[in-house]
């Protein structure tokens, strides 16, 4: 048989089932071609990936972001926040135009960045980005099924602040020289009490696959191991350059550090990387403490209520983490250096010995 | 020692409560007092100096408003009589001429926003400043601000807050022009001249200077440049 | 209605009243630059200052009021001559000012000020070239601070300021040669304003001159303005007081420069003032003084109550060879 009949039979047999929508779906089987872009769409893998939780969700989840952080922190420092754009909506769009802006806008190379990094990297660094997407499971719907999926994650995005500090180092600037070295400085702070939190819960669950994580967590994983849901709240907060620990790229202290000499498509991309960093650390933080994909399920989503679940998880802590940005002040950045590799590693010490002992013979 | 590490922490640790508390209070209920301009106007008390407008009916053309404009802003132009222009490339709206003129001709208006194209455009002749600035609107509520012991909050009343302030009539009467020493006039008839009304006039064949009280408008002009200051105004009975 | 009166004085030929002062003053030469038709005039078109009396394009700009005719003392110029009516006659030195002889005019000035019978007074000061310069005084440490005392040979443009300060204040007095009281006493029998000047002081003149004029003929004889101290003339004799000598050259070498107006001019002791004051008649250091009003008599006695200054006989013959003298050299016959 051809090429798209042994196509049609790969995505038939690993198909997603809705019942909400099997009738059209149903109905666009029968059309000829389009029935091989409906399974294939509907293709388990190529769902998890592209769509939920993956690519397609990441954007709307930028717009959705971006709008939330800013008109939240407004609200709480008194002022209105992005209020223009489409009046009938408040200005919820304002992602979009921004984004729109960016596309018409030019993008300057200077004379003294090294040119091929300076245009590439911020595409590269996009590969340890959008790579543990394919890891993370919901329920059925994954792209790549390993036991191993969590210290995968751990490892591609340990990945992320090589590439942020390379960025800085291509635009050959004073500012962003000073980002680079601020944005490796936190990376060696946060990185140890992170991993440490992680293999805590790896130890408290007996396994490094999400599946069995998930499956263990009748008591959320928060509550069996506060300690390192602690650490690795903060640590999400120092990965991803968020309030209080937005040394990297501090706007009044280093003018947007790495990134200053970005501007058009590029900053565009730049901007959205830690946004997406903070999706993958919270789809983790999800994982490991907030049981997952589990939750009351709708018989009529079917095979999608997992990734729908985790999606609605992950925002929830996200948003979280929003309230945080408002409220505090910035580190300086020898405090919280001296932070990361004091309290923070004594406290990820302290989970671990909680998670070890615990998750004695076999995890719990 | 231990005791005082401890109380430190329990410390700040109150402090974090105190700070998250506060943040999810203000994201429920924010004490913001952002003023949505300009679909939201915030409500100006009737002293607030705006821009101004002069009703000629009531103008005496009696050049106070000129004289005392500490910016000279404002060109008299002469039409039949005279009327003031306003240059608000120099008007700095500190409403002096209004509190000069005798007659409550120069208003007041609510009115500070008004968009000129240009720097000539701002520039406003006699024949413009008879009605108050024109103003796109596109508010429909009105904000006021309350402050009460617990702080300040708006309140928001869904009606057009009317631009144009209604003055208190002038606490002067009318003063006409009269002729203290007429002993000491020197008959140079340069208030004559100087009458916008023609309420002074001269008699040729009998030697004599004449003010009709009915067509003096109290101005003032007579008064100010009589060479040997024998005119004065007084109010008419 | 209110309607009042107003005097035109009559014209003597068919022009604006400036050109008829033109015509019957200034052109005959009889214009003794007492600045009172520049004081008057409405328009303030007629110039004064260190050159002749003159108005600019009067033909277009003069309002035709007549005031500089009403006030001018040459139109219809009768000379007034002779020693005038007197109270009182006497030789005084003020004790507290330094002036010219006794300094009687700044001892007049300051107690007339100190008793409220003044509220301003015009007086004349000058520059270190000796050029004049008029100083409206409002209280007696002006007087004693200003170099207003001692006399400069040089017009100065008194009347504009009386005029001034006869609008602001309700008792004026000044200082002028008799040109300049004669014209006073025209102004306030022609506009009832000028009765506030209360107390008139005149000078005993022979002529005046030019600034600039003087200036120049002083240079031709070695004398720069600025090292002048004082200047007098007594007994026909110009004296120049310098810091390292004096220049003495009798006054007939300055007839040259003598004003034409100041050659028609009869009045020696200023016969309409309130109180005359000169050098003649009194010895060295103190100064004549003729008592001739009510004002000035009430001025004198306060003086003398006070204990400002020390009193003397003075030589009234003196006073009147001199007025004689002056009739003599000026004869006036029109």
């Amino acid at each position: 048989m051809n090429m798209l009949e042994f196509a049609m039979q790969v995505f038939r047999a690993n198909m997603m089932d809705i019942p909400l929508i099997n009738p059209i779906v149903e109905e666009l089987m029968s059309v000829p071609w389009l029935n091989l872009v409906v399974a294939l769409i509907l293709w388990r893998p190529f769902f998890a990936v592209v769509v939920m939780p993956g690519l397609v969700v990441i954007m709307l989840y930028l717009l959705y972001i971006i709008w939330f952080e800013r008109k939240l922190t407004a609200r709480i420092q008194w002022r209105v926040g992005p209020l223009e754009v489409f009046r009938p909506l408040r200005g919820a769009i304002q992602a979009l135009a921004d984004g729109l802006r960016y596309f018409f806008q030019e993008s300057i190379v200077h004379r003294e960045a090294h040119r091929p990094y300076f245009v590439q990297l911020p595409i590269l660094a996009f590969i340890p980005v959008l790579l543990p997407i394919a890891l993370i499971p919901a329920g059925n719907v994954v792209g790549i099924k390993t036991p191993y999926a969590i210290p995968l994650f751990i490892a591609l995005l340990s990945l992320i602040p090589i590439t942020i500090i390379a960025i800085g180092w291509a635009s050959n600037s004073r500012f962003a020289f000073i980002g680079s070295v601020r944005e490796a400085l936190m990376y060696v702070a946060y990185e140890i009490p992170f991993i440490i939190a992680a293999i805590s819960m790896i130890y408290l669950y007996g396994s490094a696959d999400p599946y069995v994580a998930v499956e263990k967590q009748t008591i959320p994983g928060a509550l069996l191991n506060p300690v390192a849901c602690l650490v690795f709240l903060i640590s999400m907060l120092m990965a991803t350059s968020r309030l209080p620990f937005e040394i990297p790229e501090a706007d009044q202290e280093i003018a947007f550090g790495p990134f200053v000499e970005y501007s058009g498509m590029l900053f565009g991309l730049v901007m959205v990387l830690a946004y997406e960093k903070l999706y993958l650390m919270s789809l983790l933080f999800t994982i490991l403490f907030l049981a997952g994909w589990s939750g009351p399920q709708l018989a009529v989503l079917g095979d999608i209520n997992a990734p729908l679940w985790l999606v609605v998880k992950t925002l929830i802590v996200i948003s979280i983490l929003s309230i945080v940005r408002s409220m505090y002040a910035r580190y300086r950045i020898d405090q919280a250096l001296r932070f990361g590799f004091s309290w923070i590693l004594a406290f990820s010490i302290i989970a671990l010995a909680i998670g070890v002992v615990l998750g004695y013979e076999g995890g719990i | 020692m231990k005791a005082e590490f401890k109380a430190k922490k329990l410390e700040i640790l109150k402090m974090h409560i105190d700070v998250i508390r506060e943040a999810f209070k203000q994201a429920f209920a924010p004490d913001r007092v952002t003023v949505e301009y300009p679909r939201e106007r915030k409500k100006f008390p009737p002293n607030f100096r705006g821009l101004i407008f002069c009703e000629r009916e009531k103008c005496i053309s009696c050049f106070r408003c000129a004289h005392i404009c500490p910016a000279n802003a404002i060109q008299i132009y002469f039409h039949d009589k005279a009327w003031p222009g306003i240059d608000y490339t120099k008007c700095i709206f500190c409403h002096f001429c209004v509190d000069s003129c005798p007659t409550g001709a120069l208003r007041a208006t609510k009115i500070h926003d008004v968009a000129f194209a240009t720097m000539d455009e701002m520039k406003l002749r006699a024949t413009q400043t008879t009605k108050p600035p024109e103003v796109f609107r596109e508010d429909s509520v009105t904000v006021d601000y309350s402050v009460d012991e617990r702080g300040w909050s708006l309140v928001r009343v869904k009606e057009r807050d009317e631009l144009v302030v209604e003055a208190p009539p002038p606490r002067l009467k009318r003063r006409v022009s009269y002729c203290a020493d007429p002993e000491s006039c020197l008959g140079c008839r340069l208030c004559v001249e100087y009458c916008p009304s023609d309420a002074i006039s001269v008699d040729r064949k009998a030697n004599k200077l004449r003010i009709l009280e009915e067509k003096c408008t109290g101005c003032g002009i007579c008064v100010r440049n009589c060479p040997m200051k024998v005119l004065e105004l007084r109010e008419v009975r | 209605m209110q309607e009042w009166k107003i005097v035109l004085p009559e014209k003597k030929h068919k022009k604006k009243f400036f050109g008829n002062l033109l015509e019957e003053v200034i052109k005959p030469g009889i214009c003794s630059h007492c600045t009172a038709c520049a004081a008057i005039c409405p328009v303030k078109g007629i110039t004064a200052g260190d050159k002749p009396i003159d108005f600019p394009n009067w033909l277009r700009d003069c309002v035709d009021c007549g005031a500089c005719v009403k006030v001018c003392p040459r139109w219809e110029y009768k000379p007034l001559n002779g020693v005038g009516r007197y109270i009182e006659a006497f030789s005084a030195r003020s004790k507290r000012f330094r002036g010219q002889d006794g300094a009687m005019v700044t001892e007049f000035t300051a107690t007339a000020l100190e008793e409220g019978i003044v509220e301003k007074a015009i007086f004349v000061a000058r520059d270190e070239e000796w050029r004049t310069r008029v100083v409206t005084i409002s209280n007696v440490e002006q007087l004693k601070s200003e170099k207003v005392a001692g006399t400069k040979y040089s017009f100065a443009d008194v009347l504009p300021a009386v005029k001034e300060a006869v609008l602001d204040a309700n008792a004026v007095a000044f200082v002028g040669t008799p040109c300049m009281i004669s014209a006073l006493r025209k102004m306030q029998r022609s506009f009832k304003k000028f009765e506030r000047v209360k107390l008139a002081i005149g000078l005993f003149c022979t002529e005046n001159f030019y600034h600039s004029q003087l200036s120049e003929f002083l240079s031709k004889k070695g004398v720069a303005m600025k090292d002048v101290l004082k200047t007098d003339i007594k007994k026909g004799k110009f004296i120049v007081k310098k810091a390292d000598g004096e220049v003495i050259f009798p006054v007939k070498e300055l007839d040259e420069i003598i004003p034409s107006g100041c050659k028609v001019c009869q009045d020696f002791s200023a016969v309409e003032s309130d109180v005359s004051v000169g050098s003649v008649g009194s010895e060295g250091g103190f100064s004549t003084v003729l008592v001739r009003s009510d004002v000035a008599k009430r001025v004198a006695d306060l003086i003398r109550a006070k204990g400002n200054a020390e009193f003397k006989d003075a030589s009234i013959e003196a006073v009147k060879k001199l007025c004689d003298y002056k009739v003599k050299i000026h004869p006036y016959n029109r």
